[in-house]
């Protein structure tokens, strides 16, 4: 089919999408990586520790050397892969939320970009490495950019609640883009399904026409077939109605569930919508597929209708069984923040990851002046250094002061739901 | 090529094998042959015996019937040369595949020496029957390659005729042209040397200096200006004329039909006939508009859109609700049955097989 | 031609390198139980995942010589490790202090649309990867022979319909191929026609793209050299379609024709008089809603020039003969809803009647030296001041959509 060659050729498909499995493995591998990577970093900053503090003239020391002391005798835990996920999923959520805070609120698939950006970097990276309170921001700014959505930076983090300054928001914009191997195009589900209710809508009216490779349908046949389809799950007044009630119902759920699961990753955007369509109102999502695939429709069945069902017969049961699979998925979302054992497993998650924050990756701020970000020395001697460490040691000193892990910014947010 | 004259003057004894009469006689005696037979005979002899019809050689042994309009003059002193000459232009009539046509330098050699082997038996006059019918096979097997390489042959006379008077002719025009800037310079060296005389009469004994620059340096303008007109026309003479002369040679182009390596001659190229050039097609393969899942309507009911519809700037602007519903609906299919658990894992095995090696080498360097 | 319109990129694309294939393999091909002996040899753990993948792809390429330099961006030959002869053109993105919002918009789009697009006529990205110091370096297909507009004004090359009819083809091509994938180019211009070395034209500098269709959006209308932007756009329409682009092709045929620019203003507003000059005045008539358009200009209405016919077109540009001549007046209709849009003008008579559009083999090369650096080292949307004296654009971020 012409439109899925037309697929193929996308970013999305050549470079983001994988089987379960192979999800699962990268997911691991990266964890693996940035647990060694930690240990090691950890180890390092505490053996020279001593020389550390040289450079902090002024600022209180002790707590971190009770902290150290203390994590001496602890092993270093590190985060499991789904713990990491958990942790990226909450935030996807506080993307979500972030939009809002915006006069207007930012478009819904701009939100969806930042999201599945989020999704994307921690494939590669590990939340121990790079925290996504840091990276956050910066993905929703650039997914902006990419989205054809300007606004200045100081805009935008004029709007941030907790007024972070625009060097801190931008600051890991390369290392992002990196992650994203400088793919920024991202398909979205949400003109298709706008496209399949318009044609829903038509046909609805009579004026549907049949699919190239079904051609015998006609538009009556169409309406006749729409207007006979069992009953939807939620009463509606009218076949307009009840498609519209559909419509809002799947733009929920692409919203939401499509955004938080892996469904990008696993399933193309036509699926994806059609699968949560199939989840607002099933019968009306079954009728749109046969009318394109063929399948038993009300009121059209020939004897050569057969015939003409049988090399979409295979795809269609095919494309079911993936649909159904998607739908799934997507139904076994509920966001984090409705749930309180969630979120008590979350709060746990941050804990254990402020513990296990790789010490050398904290400062993000992108100065031609710095060594590029790999294992360094916190012992060097220049002046970049020094100030670096001690600005390091105001971040910790900041964290440690507001009560919860997520800093006083979110925290406040979250209280208001 | 001997003089007749020459001929005539040594060989004034020089006498007709059939009628006996001498040249002393007959000054105006003309030879000639029939490459029959390659006799020798007089006109009037020619005329006598021939006129009325063909009939037998009037040579004592040579019984071939010789027709009157085969006669024709001796180029070549030598009877011998001539009938090789014949022959050779003969052969080379039919067999005249050219380079170009060949696999390669050696399979052009053998058919030369192919070739002259024919020839030499022609010649020397060994099997010639099985010589001649092999000549005959290949003519009416390849008549189609014989012609078309005859009428290249004939162009390359003609443009190499061309191409000869056109040189000759640029020559003249540069000689002429050469001759006339000289005269030109001549004249204006001239003219510039009076103005120059002039202006010193007439101007002050300060001024003289800058005078002379002043008139030297017009001069040397003036001509720099013209040599670089001259140039401009000269070069897009030659853009011209290299342009026609690509163009003619363009057509020079071999096509040939017909089976290659068959009989005869071996190591041609493999030539198909090409097939007739395709009609250019702008899409250069891609089919425009092509969908399978949706067939597009002018227009869709939507209430959302309701509002854009009434809106007039943005039509006049050229916003268009067609590219709208193109992309939709493009998007509600695109990838329907990209099945992504399977062809990722394909494309994830393909892969691998190819890393395989290249990953133990790796695995073995980097550890 | 049977080939898929399709056909996947090269496998570099696919996956970064052999080496980073390898990695992600290896990496998929896990169970969650630990790593095994063979994947621990592939990852080192000095440097995140990421870093090792861009650190393959960087490693793929050798930059040699510097091939020209920009504001924008700075140009070097390169080619492929394994592969010496194959040669690319490494693009490396400069930083610019003074804009301090991060990577900047031309960069960003030029980056997005061209890891999309894959056709014949649109040059090729093949890959991307961040140096040593942060910076962006764009890996493009290789073409050495210059541009469409060094053809055009070198006295030397001389060339005829066919050849015009070769490259316009390419260049509608091109422009249809963004159009089916939703996205305008918005700097159509002769020097944005790049040439191959096999003589293929293709589209660059996407620096001003961006993509298309969805209702409602404000985009802006300061895009595209002024010589080649539509009315449309110079009345300040903030909601437009392919016409643009499509505008713009009309203008670069006629420059092939005539070997000059056919409309060149100085500024906005002489630029839409010598349009209304070239082609006629704009009215309600013959394009409604016009007067509506926020910039709209009201006539001189005694200087009311009627829309200009087929015969205009035929004397002006008698090389193209009067198919040709339809050709063009049909993309240079003043109202956008009446111009041919990209696949209207691909199905046009013209290319398929007399004469035969030349064969890449056959069309003219540019006789000079110029490196194609010097092409891409300029930014996308930045005309050369050289050129256009007086045509400083303003680049209106706050405006930029």
């Amino acid at each position: 089919m012409i439109e899925d060659e037309i697929y193929r050729t996308s970013s999305q498909y050549r470079l983001w999408s994988y089987t379960k499995p192979s999800l699962q493995s990268l997911r691991n591998k990266t964890n693996d990586v940035a647990s060694q990577r930690v240990r090691a970093a950890i180890q390092r900053s505490r053996e020279s520790h001593p020389s550390a503090t040289l450079s902090a003239a002024g600022t209180p020391q002790p707590g971190s050397d009770g902290e150290t002391k203390r994590s001496d005798e602890k092993p270093i835990e590190c985060l499991t892969p789904e713990e990491e996920l958990v942790l990226v999923t909450y935030y996807c959520e506080k993307t979500l939320e972030l939009g809002d805070e915006y006069k207007p609120p930012l478009p819904t698939m701009v939100r969806a970009t930042a999201i599945q950006y989020l999704r994307r970097f921690y494939l590669t990276n590990s939340p121990m490495t790079y925290h996504p309170k840091d990276i956050m921001a910066c993905a929703l700014f650039l997914a902006t950019k990419t989205d054809n959505y300007y606004m200045s930076l100081r805009q935008f983090a004029a709007g941030i609640p907790g007024g972070p300054s625009e060097e801190k928001v931008i600051a890991p914009e390369f290392l992002i883009m990196q992650g994203l191997r400088f793919t920024f195009d991202v398909r979205h589900p949400f003109r298709g399904l706008e496209g399949g209710v318009m044609e829903l809508s038509a046909i609805a009216q009579g004026q549907g026409q049949p699919a190239p490779h079904l051609p015998n349908q006609t538009p009556q046949d169409l309406q006749r077939g729409l207007l006979a389809i069992a009953p939807s799950p939620t009463p509606s007044s009218s076949i307009a109605d009840r498609i519209g009630r559909a419509h809002g119902a799947t733009r929920e759920l692409l919203k939401s569930a499509a955004q938080m699961t892996d469904a990008y990753f696993l399933y193309t955007p036509s699926q994806i919508w059609l699968s949560a369509f199939l989840l607002a109102d099933r019968p009306l999502a079954e009728f749109y597929l046969d009318t394109k695939l063929g399948g038993p429709l009300a009121q059209t069945t020939d004897n050569n209708q057969n015939n003409l069902q049988n090399p979409l017969y295979e795809l269609r049961i095919k494309l079911f069984q993936v649909i159904s699979d998607c739908a799934a998925l997507l139904q076994s979302y509920t966001p984090l923040s409705s749930d309180p054992d969630q979120m008590k497993n979350l709060k746990r998650i941050a804990k254990k990851l402020y513990h296990c924050q790789n010490p050398e990756k904290v400062n993000l701020k992108r100065d031609s002046a710095q060594p590029p970000p790999s294992a360094t020395d916190s012992a060097t001697v220049s002046e970049t250094e020094s100030e670096r460490l001690a600005k390091k040691r105001k971040l910790e000193e900041q964290k440690r002061s507001a009560n919860d892990m997520f800093g006083p910014e979110l925290v406040a947010e979250r209280t208001k739901h | 090529m001997a003089s007749k004259k020459g001929i005539d003057r040594r060989d004034e004894d020089e006498v007709c094998p059939v009628c006996k009469s001498s040249r002393y006689l007959n000054p105006n005696m003309r030879f000639l042959i029939n490459p029959e037979c390659y006799h020798k005979m007089c006109e009037s002899c020619v005329d006598r015996i021939f006129s009325s019809g063909p009939s037998s050689c009037p040579v004592a042994g040579c019984r071939k019937t010789l027709r009157k309009n085969r006669f024709r003059a001796q180029t070549f002193e030598d009877i011998g040369v001539e009938r090789e000459v014949d022959i050779r232009r003969r052969v080379m009539h039919i067999l005249n595949r050219r380079e170009e046509e060949f696999d390669g330098k050696r399979a052009y050699d053998d058919f030369l020496e192919q070739r002259e082997e024919i020839i030499a038996n022609l010649v020397s006059r060994t099997d010639v029957a099985k010589t001649e019918a092999q000549l005959q096979k290949y003519a009416t097997e390849n008549m189609q390659s014989i012609r078309t390489n005859q009428a290249i042959e004939e162009q390359e006379a003609t443009s190499f005729q061309a191409r000869i008077s056109l040189e000759q002719e640029e020559a003249r025009i540069r000689r002429q042209a050469a001759r006339e800037e000289m005269e030109n310079e001549r004249r204006e060296m001239q003219a510039g040397r009076e103005d120059f005389l002039s202006r010193l009469a007439a101007g002050n004994p300060s001024d003289a200096a800058s005078i002379a620059r002043e008139s030297h340096k017009v001069h040397l303008r003036k001509s720099s200006a013209r040599r670089s007109e001259e140039d401009r026309l000269r070069q897009k003479q030659a853009a011209l004329r290299g342009s026609e002369l690509k163009r003619g040679t363009n057509l020079t182009s071999v096509e040939n039909a017909g089976p290659s390596d068959t009989g005869l001659i071996k190591g041609l190229r493999k030539i198909k006939t090409p097939e007739p050039e395709k009609p250019y097609d702008p899409f250069m393969g891609y089919v425009p508009g092509k969908r399978d899942y949706v067939t597009l309507q002018q227009s869709y009911p939507s209430q959302y859109l309701d509002r854009l519809r009434k809106n007039t700037q943005a039509a006049a602007g050229g916003y268009d609700l067609q590219e709208y519903y193109s992309r939709t609906l493009t998007e509600a299919f695109a990838g329907l049955a990209c099945f992504v658990e399977d062809e990722v894992a394909q494309r994830d095995a393909g892969l691998s097989k190819a890393t395989a090696g290249e990953g133990a080498a790796m695995a073995a360097v980097s550890q | 031609m049977a080939v898929s319109p399709f056909a996947s990129r090269s496998p570099s694309l696919t996956v970064s390198s052999p080496n980073a294939a390898l990695r992600l393999r290896a990496a998929a091909a896990q169970n969650a139980s630990g790593p095994v002996a063979t994947a621990k040899s592939v990852y080192s753990a000095d440097r995140e995942l990421t870093e090792q993948l861009n650190d393959d792809v960087r490693q793929k390429y050798v930059k040699d010589k510097r091939l020209g330099e920009g504001t924008y961006a700075i140009v070097y030959l390169g080619y492929l490790r394994d592969n010496p002869s194959s040669y690319v053109a490494i693009k490396k993105i400069k930083v610019n202090a003074e804009y301090k919002d991060g990577l900047t918009m031309d960069a960003i789009r030029e980056v997005k649309y061209l890891q999309e697009l894959s056709h014949p006529n649109v040059i090729a990205l093949h890959d991307v990867f961040s140096s040593k110091d942060q910076n962006l370096n764009l890996v493009l297909e290789f073409l050495p022979r210059g541009d469409l507009e060094m053809l055009i004004k070198d006295t030397a090359i001389h060339y005829g319909a066919a050849d015009v009819k070769a490259w316009m083809g390419m260049l509608a091509r091109g422009v249809w191929f963004c159009h089916e994938n939703f996205v305008l180019h918005r700097d159509i211009k002769p020097n944005n026609l790049l040439i191959a070395s096999d003589g293929e034209v293709k589209l660059a500098d996407f620096g001003l793209a961006r993509s298309f269709a969805d209702p409602y959006l404000n985009m802006t209308h300061q895009v595209i050299t002024r010589w080649y932007r539509p009315p449309e756009l110079l009345y300040g329409a903030r909601q437009y379609s392919g016409a643009v682009d499509v505008w713009s092709m009309g203008m670069v045929f006629a420059e092939l024709l005539l070997r000059i620019p056919f409309v060149a203003g100085n500024t906005d507003v002489d630029q839409i008089t010598k349009i209304c000059e070239a082609f006629g005045t704009p009215t309600e008539e013959n394009w409604p809603g016009v007067t509506e358009l926020p910039n709209y200009i009201p006539p001189d209405n005694n200087h009311l020039i009627p829309l200009q016919g087929r015969e205009f077109f035929l004397r002006q540009f008698p090389t193209a003969g009067p198919v040709g001549a339809d050709l063009l007046m049909s993309m240079c209709a003043l109202d956008p809803r009446k111009r041919s849009t990209a696949v209207q003008a691909l199905r046009h008579a013209w290319w398929t009647i007399e004469p035969r559009p030349t064969k890449n083999e056959d069309l003219p090369q540019k006789s000079g030296a110029k490196k194609m650096g010097e092409d891409l080292g300029r930014r996308g949307g930045e005309i050369d001041d050289g050129m256009f004296k007086n045509a400083a654009r303003q680049l209106d971020f706050g405006a930029m959509k």
